[in-house]
């Protein structure tokens, strides 16, 4: 085809688009996000003993941190569907935010002990658990970025997934914190690490296919 | 570039105004093809801008008029550059075989260079006689009308011309 024809073609087929606005697409995703969580509560997902738990400073420390990870992901995410806006400076901050997040964690719970010590507290039959609940719950946002990022145009398909797949999993933590007896902040740190990581990685090795334009 | 023009035209073009898509289609047209010359073979190019042109149809939707034009369209021209690099990387790449794809003719076309250099060295009736009979393949009584002898005639040049050229091929080294 030559340049002409293709000109004529895509004049032919032009119609007034609706622009993409970054804001309505976190509503959108935050619209998912809230529902996911009413509908856990109307179910009677969350732990019997919340109120208990909620003096506890570990649940409002995992609140507070899995919530500004996932705000901060999700925001980055909706961002870098914008062809040329890059999520490299952004992520670098993140992971700064996420490791400051951990390290605070563990010295809230105090430093292992022995080996011995160290396998009680992990359990990780309850661990198992806890991570693959936590990879279902993230699945809701996760699809809803998915499809609002095929929608854009993100260039960086490395990095782009990453933050999909970090926003979708620290999303699913945070409304496993609703249902979690543990408050073990070694044991919070590994397993929910785990559940984060292996959303992460699905994310980043099914997304870059979906989101190709 | 012409940001803040074809931001403009951009502007028009999200809602639905042909005539300025036509304008600045054939603009970013150029822009594109310069663009990929610098960067991908000169065979690729037209193919490279015209994708990035389709892109730029399908995603005009991702385009924030309320920023410049300029990085918006580069960073499409360049993801679609990144991506036909990644599939030459990707396609594979045929070794071309030590043996031609067609037959060699080289040895044939020598030969019948050096026969003609050869037969123009003896008399026109014996040379004519070869060529009518012994190359073009003709009987002899063809050849005999053709040349307007007789059929013996015919056979006493074919018979003297082909030991006349056995002669000059040995003397000058060639083979047949």
């Amino acid at each position: 085809m030559n340049f002409d024809s293709l000109i004529d073609r895509l004049a032919d087929d032009l119609t007034p688009v609706r622009r993409r606005r970054p804001w309505a697409d976190m509503l959108t995703v935050a619209a998912i996000a809230v529902a996911e969580l009413a509908l856990l509560f109307a179910v009677g997902f969350a732990h019997m003993s919340l109120h208990r738990m909620m003096t506890e400073p570990t649940l409002w420390w995992r609140l507070a941190s899995l919530g500004l990870i996932s705000l901060l992901s999700g925001a980055l995410a909706i961002r870098s569907f914008d062809p040329a806006y890059s999520p490299r400076d952004g992520l670098r901050w993140l992971a700064l935010i996420i490791a400051l997040c951990l390290a605070f964690g563990l010295l809230m719970g105090g430093l292992p002990g022995g080996l011995a010590s160290i396998a009680r507290r992990l359990d990780w039959t309850s661990g198992v658990q806890c991570a693959y609940k936590m990879a279902l719950l993230s699945v809701p946002p996760l699809i809803g970025l998915a499809l609002l990022g095929r929608r854009g145009a993100p260039t960086d398909l490395r990095r782009t997934p990453l933050l999909i797949g970090l926003a979708a999993a620290a999303w699913g933590a945070f409304a496993f914190v609703f249902a979690c007896p543990f408050d073990d902040p070694l044991y919070i740190a590994v397993w929910y690490s785990v559940g984060c990581g292996i959303v992460i990685g699905l994310a980043r090795l099914i997304l870059p296919r979906i989101a190709r334009w | 570039m012409a940001d803040e023009h074809w931001r403009t035209l951009m502007m028009a073009v999200q809602a639905g105004d042909t005539v300025a898509y036509r304008r600045l289609l054939v603009e970013v047209g150029s822009w594109l093809q310069a663009y990929y010359s610098r960067r991908l073979p000169s065979g690729m190019v037209d193919d490279a801008s015209q994708e990035a042109l389709m892109t730029l149809h399908a995603k005009r939707h991702t385009y924030d008029p309320s920023k410049p034009f300029g990085p918006w369209l580069a960073a499409i021209a360049r993801y679609k550059w990144i991506d036909r690099l990644r599939a030459m990387k990707a396609a594979a790449t045929e070794e071309l075989s030590e043996e031609p794809a067609v037959r060699d003719c080289g040895e044939a076309v020598q030969s019948a260079r050096a026969l003609e250099a050869l037969l123009e060295r003896l008399k026109p009736a014996q040379a004519n006689a070869i060529r009518l009979v012994k190359i073009e393949g003709l009987s002899l009584k063809e050849a005999a009308e053709k040349l307007g002898q007789t059929i013996s005639l015919v056979k006493v040049n074919i018979h003297r011309g082909l030991r006349q050229l056995g002669e000059l091929a040995q003397e000058e080294g060639h083979e047949f």
